[in-house]
Order: C-alpha cells, then sequence, then structure tokens
C-alpha cells in the first residue's frame, strides 16, 4: 500500500526555519538524507520532493476563455507543503511509525522538532474513487 | 524546469464532489486524464498522483521514544492536497497555461503552482 507523508507549514514556519543557525540546517539536511537513504535501503522508498519557497507560489485559475489568472495572495493561515515521501508499505502501521521517524527531524538548537506529518494513502488508479 | 501543481480542497469541498452526478464525475476525470494524454505526449509530463480522502487523512507526530502518535483530527477548514501533476516544462508561463487547463477542468478550481527546492537533493 503506497502512503504520502506530508509536511506542511504556514508562511511564518517557513521564515522560522530560514533563521535557523546554518550548523541546525545542517543538521537537518543530514538526517533528511539519512531518512531517505534508510527508506531506499528498506525497499519501501517511492519518491521525495521539497517544494520551493511560499513566496514563489502562485494561484492559478482559468479565466472565461481558458487563460490562466495568476494571483499570489494567500491567506496567513495557509498551510503550505514543503515537500513529502511516498512509501510503499505492507500496513498504515508501518506507515505511522515512518513518519513519526521524519517527525523527530532534529529543529532548532538541535532537539527533534516533533513536527506534524500529514499521512495519507495514495490512489493506484481511478477504480479507487469507485468509478 | 520542474513545478507541481497542486489540487487541494477542504471536507465539505470533497464531499460536495462526491455528491455530483456519476457522469459529471466520469467527465470531469476523462478531461483530466486527456491532459495527462497531452502532457505525456508534449513530453511534460513527469508524475501524477490523487490521493486519498481526507477522512483518511491522519496526522503523525514521532514521541520522544520515536512511538508514533496518531491524530485523525483537522479544523474544518483545513485544505486537504487531493492530488498533483509534476510537469517539466520551459517557464513558469506554461506551467500557469497547464494549470488553467486543469482549473478549468475542474470548475473553476484554483491550483496552486509551486517549484521545487533548488537546493541538494
Amino acid at each position: 500500500m503506497k502512503y504520502i507523508l506530508m509536511m506542511n507549514g504556514k508562511r511564518s514556519d517557513f521564515e522560522g526555519y530560514a533563521k535557523w543557525s546554518k550548523e541546525d540546517l545542517r543538521a537537518n539536511v543530514a538526517f533528511m538524507r539519512t531518512f531517505s537513504k534508510e527508506l531506499k535501503d528498506s525497499g519501501v522508498f517511492v519518491s521525495t520532493e521539497g517544494l520551493g519557497w511560499p513566496s514563489e507560489a502562485k494561484l492559478v485559475r482559468a479565466g472565461k476563455n481558458g487563460e490562466p489568472i495568476t494571483d499570489g495572495v494567500f491567506p496567513e493561515s495557509k498551510e503550505f507543503l514543503a515537500g513529502y515521501w511516498i512509501i510503499d508499505v505492507e500496513s498504515p502501521e508501518q506507515a505511522y511509525k515512518i513518519a513519526a521517524r521524519a517527525s523527530q527531524a532534529p529543529g532548532a538548537g538541535g532537539q527533534p522538532a516533533n513536527m506534524p506529518i500529514e499521512v495519507r494513502p495514495v490512489l493506484s488508479g481511478h477504480a479507487d474513487l469507485g468509478l | 524546469m520542474k513545478y507541481i501543481l497542486l489540487m487541494s480542497g477542504t471536507r465539505a469541498g470533497v464531499e460536495a464532489y462526491h455528491a455530483w452526478p456519476k457522469q459529471d464525475i466520469e467527465a470531469h476525470m476523462a478531461v483530466l486524464h486527456r491532459i495527462n494524454q497531452d502532457l505525456t505526449e508534449s513530453g511534460e509530463f513527469v508524475a501524477t498522483q490523487g490521493l486519498a480522502e481526507p477522512k483518511e487523512a491522519k496526522v503523525v507526530r514521532g514521541e520522544k521514544n520515536g512511538v508514533p502518535v496518531t491524530d485523525g483530527i483537522f479544523p474544518e477548514s483545513k485544505e486537504f492536497l487531493l492530488g498533483y501533476w509534476i510537469v517539466d516544462v520551459p517557464n513558469a508561463e506554461r506551467a500557469y497555461a497547464i494549470a488553467g487547463r486543469i482549473s478549468a477542468a475542474s470548475v473553476n478550481m484554483p491550483i496552486e503552482v509551486r517549484q521545487f527546492a533548488t537546493h541538494e537533493a
């Protein structure tokens, strides 16, 4: 079963992250690298991506004749996706365990950040929507 | 340049979608499928993924001893990621055009367009 593990954060969280000491940032990135390697070594890794900063995010809607209308204004409460992992595991419990490990990535001061990780199954096809 | 196009919605929005007549949902899926085909043919397609419903979402934190603590309670206003497309395009404008097409196919839902992090992979 495939699951996606998502890290989300508000703009202020991203700004906070940018202010971490270089040492703390390095420790965090080193953890993420080790984490990805562990997922690969244990055969559960499918993919991972880190996203660009919220300041570069645009919201796009289609105009009447289909042309894109872009907007870069978001409410302050908006949660932006910071990055994700997709894993292929045997059970939701295994996915939660892996998410808990991601949650313990070191934060400011090198302590586990305990950030919340959202876990969802991913759909294997339209059949999952009942179509 | 790779961009990710994110489609998000609230729990109420997902429930409203499920209340659509089956043929409307099928028509919607057919257009999305067509967009995927077009992106594949133009060589811009990288990946797409639909996510399971918000009711299956859990938020997980690690306790001190690494034990996962799961919680399934989210604020009503929470926007859940419903699915995404990753495209490889020459510029942001092209990514916006594709997002516009997905939006037009999906009752003008807003599509969030983001670049990938450019630092270490």
